[in-house]
């Protein structure tokens, strides 16, 4: 099986008896290797339901979830745990940086959890910063930082431990139009290097960076549409400049 | 002679630059240049939008602005070289150009003719408008998809990337509008009320609903 | 009125929608009003007990003993002189006595032994509870002693080798009660006579006595007839006991510092009537003193606890200011809320403190056996109800005073945006963290997020430590020194036990509030470890680790200003107590943590992270 992420029939229902919310309704989803994939909706559509149960932070109601090949639904919390360690990195829409720990300190965090060597963590952070070109602001609050640079932060981050596939809610929900750019040029570095990626959103910019758009409507998949990067058409035409 | 605004096909979408006459003008006003010259900053700062300016494009208008009066120009080296001419402004062209900078006129905001297209669609029963817009949901969408990605390939604080952002913030605006228009479409007594709902249809396009604070 | 319905209204909704934490907040002013009631009403206790036994046994102004001094003898006539003394309105004797070792049911204890062939005398009439008067080959025990010792009428004794009987049990006021007996040539009472160095010494006068001689050491006292008394004793050891009674009882200290004098030949010393009703008092003194400096350390660990679980809420609380503010209450009206809710606390938890210490007062107050009479039940004056009160409304008033501050101060904008304090950075254990197991890594990071908070729980962890463990070290040096039989200074341990149990549970409160403002503080960043990779162990290890920390070091502090206080407040030389005992303190102390952290951690863990971090 090639596919990183695996999904069948996956139903999420909260609350019970008469308050019941159908957040997923039989959600089908593979990712491929290397692939990104946006998945697109308007907020309570269950896209955020659907990428926590991708990565193991809430059990589904019904369904079955494959990560790297292995089912994660049967996992006590300690292997999903180690599970998350190894394969999965995530980014929030709010950031959730440790406020009382500097940039690198955050990213190095992931790796520190893993038990990797504190020089090791620490080096590999340095690097991660350096790759989303926050190198000089290592040693930054993040209360000092803005938020497109705290959400590069959150990105490092993620990346700490080389995970198989990057996880991103909303990654741009909390960011002004400048930020947005910052962010979504990142991720569209990490797609051209080959990092899978699950990205949902309702910010229309953010599946530029995608190979695959999944549209999302009430707890169920509407629509894919595969985005190739092929020659475009002449973009002129959108000015409408005359002679 | 300015394009109109909502005037469906690929200039529904577009930036309406407005001439680019008036371009060329205010790119003389700074010193006198030559046709490749003026060809070349019209490139820098529209980047990918300016693919399809012709070459012949610039000389053509400026011949029209120099029989306009707007402009005149001096012959340099050979004779009949239209490109070894150097124009320069005419007080005529100059007054031109500060009426330009003084123009407010914006592209109008309304998106009537889609709506009515939708309107009318229902009434008739020709198609189901649920339908239409998600065809054109689709196209506007993967028009975004096209620009964002040559704006994520210019380098930051490009001038024309700034263009680009433009193009992307307002089709984002259209696709929120689209999806007022799923939602108000799918409802079972949608026809009915499409009139009486009209102004509120026209607010909703002038003034998008910001992005992304939706959430708690 | 409709002001007052609201008010109440508000109260009520908010306390019910918190169970936790008003019963954590009850429990936590009710064990400090308790012991407060307990200290001040066993203040005044003491004395009337012994005022009804000197009045039925017509007990002495001062007791004048004259014992020789080693290779001397005494005379009896010597003592008449004071007889005549001026004030001195009735006496009785001189009487023999001796000191020698009693053997009885298998308890060896040294005894005062005074010759009286008859309880009847103008002073001190000693007033028998059990039995008859003494005969030839009888005793009379003390009732202290007795009581000690378990004697009975009808039980055999062994004097010098001499059999002897009981024949009775009595009650005197004219000396100090067993284990603390003592005649010349010690003093016990205030008056001492100048020594040759001009220092003042309880011990014995003139160098160590020989060992056949008298023994300072824990002693009773037992009544034989004069020829029996002459019979046992060595000569050598022969001396005689005269009791006063003075016009003025008042002037008792005085006439016997007067008269405390030590020759080359004889030891006479003085002890007062004062002395005696003092030495009466004393368990019951040290009990009253150890719970006011109990209760004093509960409200002080009461106040901990409830700056932290104020603390804790301090952002819902502000928030809900924010709210009320926001519809047009005045920032006065929400103090007024919050201070009813918890003045109406503090009302419950005084009640309970008043009730609690009204049935544990009769075990306290027991006055010794050496008495007549009980103490009576120790009354609840008004002026007592109102200091415990008072003090529980005070505790309540100071924690509702900051977040009240807070809320009348700061905009409506800022409190509905719900600015919780940031945490606090400290890089040093960031650093040193990195290199730590997961589990203290959290832990290290989690107390040096909120540092007040965390050096409130070493303080309340210290404090509750020092109180059991002066408790620990009193009781230890009672053992150190404690008389055969059942010493009634034992007793004060009663009242020991009594503080450290409130305190240990006083404690426990702390530290469920420390852990329950840590686990909401940083339930958002435990998701996030999760989330990145933490185990669910990892991350309640880490809580528990948080609250250990500070734990172990507030109990060893504790510990330490434990000794130092019963240093201090003990007059005999310190005993440490078994290191059992201070071990298991500590792992106790690191036990109760663990469970109270590890629970409530345990189940936020198993919480969806999802959620969490999605609700934030």
């Amino acid at each position: 099986m090639s596919e990183v992420l695996r999904a069948r029939d996956l139903r999420m229902t909260y609350g019970r008896d008469t308050g019941t919310v159908h957040a997923l309704e039989g959600v089908d989803l593979d990712v491929e290797r290397g692939e990104t994939v946006a998945i697109m909706g308007p907020s309570g559509c269950g896209k955020s339901t659907l990428l926590q149960l991708l990565g193991g932070l809430q059990r589904s109601t019904r369904g079955q979830v494959w990560v790297d090949g292995r089912q994660i639904d049967a996992l006590n919390e300690r292997a999903l745990s180690r599970m998350r360690q190894r394969a999965i990195g995530f980014v929030f829409q709010a950031f959730h940086l440790l406020e009382e720990l500097t940039a690198v300190e955050n990213v190095e965090l992931p790796a520190l959890l893993a038990g990797r060597s504190p020089s090791a963590a620490r080096h590999r952070a340095a690097e991660l910063l350096d790759q989303v070109g926050l190198a000089e602001h290592a040693g930054r609050l993040p209360v000092s930082l803005s938020g497109g640079e705290r959400q590069r932060v959150a990105i490092a981050r993620a990346l700490s431990n080389d995970p198989l596939v990057v996880l991103a809610d909303e990654p741009t929900g909390n960011l002004d139009s400048v930020a947005t750019s910052e962010v979504l040029r990142l991720l569209d570095g990490l797609r051209a290097a080959g990092q899978t990626q699950v990205i949902v959103t309702h910010d229309a910019r953010v599946a530029a960076t995608a190979d695959r758009l999944i549209s999302m409507r009430d707890g169920v998949f509407v629509e894919e549409t595969r985005l190739d990067r092929g020659p475009s058409g002449p973009l002129s035409e959108l000015a409408g400049l005359e002679g | 002679m300015r394009a109109t605004v909502a005037a469906g096909g690929q200039a529904s979408h577009g930036i309406q630059l407005g001439v680019v006459q008036e371009v060329l003008l205010a790119l003389l006003a700074r010193e006198p240049s030559h046709g490749y010259q003026l060809r070349a900053g019209l490139q820098l700062a529209l980047g990918p939008l300016a693919d399809a300016l012709k070459e012949g494009q610039v000389y053509v208008t400026l011949t029209r602005l120099e029989r306009a009066g707007l402009v005149s120009s001096e012959r340099v080296g050979q004779a009949n070289q239209s490109e070894r001419k150097v124009y320069d402004l005419t007080p005529a062209g100059q007054q031109r150009v500060v009426d330009w900078l003084a123009d407010t006129t914006w592209p109008k905001p309304a998106p009537a003719e889609f709506h009515l297209k939708l309107v009318a669609a229902a009434a008739a029963g020709l198609a189901d408008p649920r339908r239409i817009v998600d065809a054109q949901r689709n196209v506007v969408l993967t028009e975004l998809v096209v620009v964002q990605r040559a704006a994520l390939s210019e380098p930051p604080l490009s001038v024309a990337g700034l263009l680009l952002e433009g193009v992307v913030l307002r089709l984002q605006a259209d696709l929120h509008w689209l999806e007022a228009c799923a939602r108000f479409w799918a409802e079972p007594a949608a026809p009915n009320r499409a009139t009486s709902r009209e102004d509120g249809h026209e607010r909703s396009a002038a003034r998008p609903r910001p992005a992304d604070d939706v959430r708690a | 009125m409709g002001k007052a319905v609201l008010v109440l209204r508000l109260a009520v909704r908010d306390l019910r929608r918190r169970p936790g934490h008003a019963a954590l907040l009850l429990v936590a002013i009710a064990a400090a009003t308790t012991t407060l009631s307990l200290g001040l009403v066993l203040r005044g206790a003491a004395e009337q007990p012994y005022q009804s036994t000197r009045a039925v046994t017509a007990g002495p102004d001062v007791v004048l003993s004259l014992a020789p001094q080693p290779g001397s003898t005494v005379d009896p006539s010597s003592l008449s002189e004071h007889l005549t003394a001026p004030g001195v309105t009735a006496s009785s004797g001189p009487f023999p006595y001796t000191q020698r070792v009693v053997s009885i049911g298998g308890l060896s204890v040294h005894t005062w032994l005074q010759g009286r062939d008859s309880d009847v005398a103008k002073v001190d009439r000693p007033v028998l509870l059990t039995g008859e008067w003494t005969r030839p080959g009888g005793v009379v025990v003390e009732a202290g002693l007795a009581k000690a010792i378990g004697a009975e009428v009808g039980d055999a004794v062994d004097i010098g080798g001499r059999p002897f009987t009981v024949t009775g049990t009595a009650v005197t006021a004219a000396a100090e009660p067993y284990p603390k007996a003592a005649f010349a040539p010690f003093f016990s009472g205030a008056a001492r006579p100048p020594l040759p160095t001009g220092g003042i010494d309880r011990g014995p006068v003139h160098g160590a006595p020989p060992a056949d001689g008298f023994q300072l050491v824990p002693t009773g006292l037992m009544w034989l007839t004069e020829a029996d008394t002459r019979t046992v004793a060595e000569p050598s050891m022969l001396a005689y006991v005269l009791s006063l009674k003075l016009a003025h009882p008042d002037g008792a200290p005085a006439f016997a510092a007067a008269r405390s004098t030590v020759t080359e030949r004889t030891v006479l010393a003085a002890e007062t009537w004062q002395d005696v009703e003092a030495s009466d008092g004393w368990a019951l003194s040290k009990k009253q003193f150890s719970l006011m400096l109990g209760s004093s350390l509960l409200v002080l660990v009461a106040v901990a606890s409830i700056t932290v679980l104020v603390g804790g809420r301090m952002a819902d609380q502000v928030h809900r200011a924010g709210l009320l503010k926001a519809v047009g209450a005045t920032p006065a009206l929400v103090a007024v809320v919050l201070l009813a809710e918890h003045l109406a606390i503090a009302l419950l938890a005084s009640g309970l403190g008043l009730a609690a210490a009204r049935l544990l007062d009769p075990v306290l107050s027991d006055p010794g056996a050496g008495l007549l009479g009980g103490a009576g039940q120790a009354s609840f004056t008004p002026g007592i109800v109102a200091v415990v009160v008072g003090v529980a409304l005070s505790i309540a008033a100071l924690a509702t005073f900051v977040p009240a501050a807070r809320a009348a101060r700061i905009s409506t904008t800022q409190a509905l945006a719900r600015t919780v304090r940031p945490p606090r950075r400290s890089s040093w254990l960031i650093t040193l963290s990195a290199r730590m197991p997961v589990p203290l890594l959290l832990g290290l990071r989690i107390a040096a997020r909120r540092p007040r908070r965390t050096w409130l729980g070493v303080f309340a962890v210290a404090t509750a430590i020092t109180g059991i463990v002066a408790s620990l070290a009193a009781r230890a040096s009672r053992l150190a020194e404690s008389a055969p039989g059942l010493d009634p200074r034992l007793a004060m341990t009663q009242g020991l036990l009594v503080i450290s149990v409130m305190l240990a549970v006083q404690a426990t409160v702390n530290m469920i509030c420390v852990a329950w403002a840590t686990i909401l503080d940083t339930r958002r960043s435990a998701a996030l470890s999760r989330a990145l990779g933490a185990t669910p162990g990892q991350v309640s290890g880490g809580l528990s680790v948080a609250q250990l920390l500070p734990a172990l070091g507030g109990a060893l502090i504790g510990v330490a200003c434990g000794l130092g206080l019963a240093q201090v407040l003990d007059d005999d030389p310190l005993a440490v107590p078994p290191y059992w005992q201070l071990a298991a303190v500590v792992l106790g102390t690191a036990l109760i943590v663990v469970i109270c952290t590890a629970i409530p951690a345990r189940l936020g863990a198993t919480r969806s992270a999802g959620e969490l971090l999605h609700a934030a």
